[in-house]
């Protein structure tokens, strides 16, 4: 088994040797900066490897990938989790701020992405796409509501996909960013990279940590923490409070965003 | 089972001279310290997974794992300090470097139905993971505000 796709591994190695060399680079933009560091030239290298185009690794190798990332994401949670037993008394300090930020994980999703979806004439996808952040555990949810073959489905495979492919990217840029233009405290933006997502929550708070040195491990704590929830609370949360109220929203919003012919079905 | 755990454990040491190897260049830890770190790492997640496996309770193994972890070096633990100590010298981001790599060379099986998709499911998607963190950031930042403890 391990054998069988050593090259995998042997394409990490030569990665992280290549992404550690280069360093953590930042890029000065309007009032944020672009933070480069080492695990984003990592997802783009591998990216590019992976290119079907290129035939530099095989697609059972690509499954391989895919299965050692999502074993190595635990041992993430592991290192988070050692992080966080020293600052359980800040934490605790801190909790009521922990659990209701909860509720801008599991609603942001709907409250920014819903309204946009229905501009842009997406219809049912759009609850799949938008009840939450339409990992593992949230594409169960709609699997057993409305199989996959529905729209609710398709809806959210569709965003799982742009997660895979460039979510940790875009939350590692726009952490990196939002940190540095310096409007939010660093344990805010930490408790905000828990979005339940292991390679996102990893971008995210490793950019924050970058550019609040001095909050180092604290930070991560945060992070931590607050991913735990996220990721714990979210199966039933979802299901019994995020997807309803999509539903909800859907019904309500349709007839004033939707396009004109929808807006005339939905009448 | 038995092949589950071994192709577990495999998996988990090769990618620890991975990331030990990236440890030592990046952040310039001693790497025998670190690799004491890493097994230290593995010990506690092959524990959690034991547990989420074998309890007759059904939690995710993210819990399993993180109590553990938590428990081992919160104040009360006998041990914090030799967890602390070694796992320290194992960087978090050391870690992700060699995870997302992972992750990109996964992503190629996925790149043929992204490029079916249409580029209003992208744009829905950006705004997806940017609400999630965006109002939980806000809501953070209000509530310490409030408590006064930032």
């Amino acid at each position: 088994m391990i054998l069988k796709n050593w090259r995998i591994h042997a394409w990490v190695l030569v990665i992280v040797v290549i992404c550690e060399f280069m360093g953590t680079q930042k890029i000065p933009l309007g009032p944020g900066v672009l933070l480069f560091l080492p695990m984003l030239y990592a997802m783009v290298i591998g990216g590019i490897v992976s290119w079907p185009r290129l035939k530099l690794i095989k697609l059972e190798e690509m499954n391989a990938s895919s299965k050692a990332l999502s074993l190595l994401a635990l041992l993430l949670v592991t290192k988070l989790g050692v992080l966080i037993g020293p600052a359980i008394p800040k934490l605790l300090q801190a909790g009521p701020a922990l659990t209701l930020q909860e509720l801008g994980h599991f609603l942001g999703t709907v409250i920014l992405g819903l309204p946009l979806a229905l501009l842009l004439g997406i219809k049912r996808e759009a609850v799949g796409a938008t009840f939450s952040i339409d990992r593992e555990p949230n594409i169960a949810i709609i699997a057993e509501k409305y199989g996959m073959d529905s729209p609710e489905g398709r809806g959210v495979m569709a965003i799982y996909i742009c997660g895979t492919v460039f979510g940790a990217v875009w939350l590692g840029l726009l952490a990196g960013y939002l940190g540095a233009m310096k409007i939010f405290h660093p344990f805010s933006l930490a408790m905000g990279a828990g979005v339940g997502s292991g390679s996102m929550m990893a971008a995210a708070s490793g950019a924050i940590k970058a550019i609040f040195p001095e909050y180092g491990d604290q930070i991560l704590a945060y992070a931590g923490a607050s991913n735990l929830l996220t990721t714990v609370g979210g199966i039933y949360f979802c299901l019994f409070v995020s997807l309803p109220v999509t539903n909800y929203l859907y019904k309500k919003l349709l007839p004033i965003l939707g396009r004109e012919k929808d807006k005339e079905a939905a009448k | 089972m038995k092949t589950k755990y071994m192709d577990t454990i495999s998996i988990l040491l090769i990618a620890g001279v991975l990331s030990v190897v990236g440890n030592t260049i990046g952040y310039k830890h001693p790497w025998d310290i670190a690799l004491v770190g890493y097994l230290i790492l593995v010990v506690i997640t092959l524990l959690g997974m034991a547990l989420a496996d074998f309890l007759p309770i059904k939690l995710p193994m993210v819990f399993w794992i993180s109590v553990i972890a938590i428990f081992s070096t919160c104040p009360v633990s006998p041990i914090d300090k030799t967890v602390l100590f070694y796992t320290s010298k194992m960087d978090f981001l050391a870690l992700t470097t060699p995870i997302l790599a992972y992750a990109g060379l996964s992503v190629g099986k996925d790149l043929p139905m992204f490029k079916t998709m249409s580029w209003r499911i992208v744009v829905v998607a950006l705004a997806v993971y940017t609400g999630t963190f965006v109002f939980a950031t806000i809501i953070a930042e209000m509530v310490l505000r409030m408590q006064g403890l930032i």
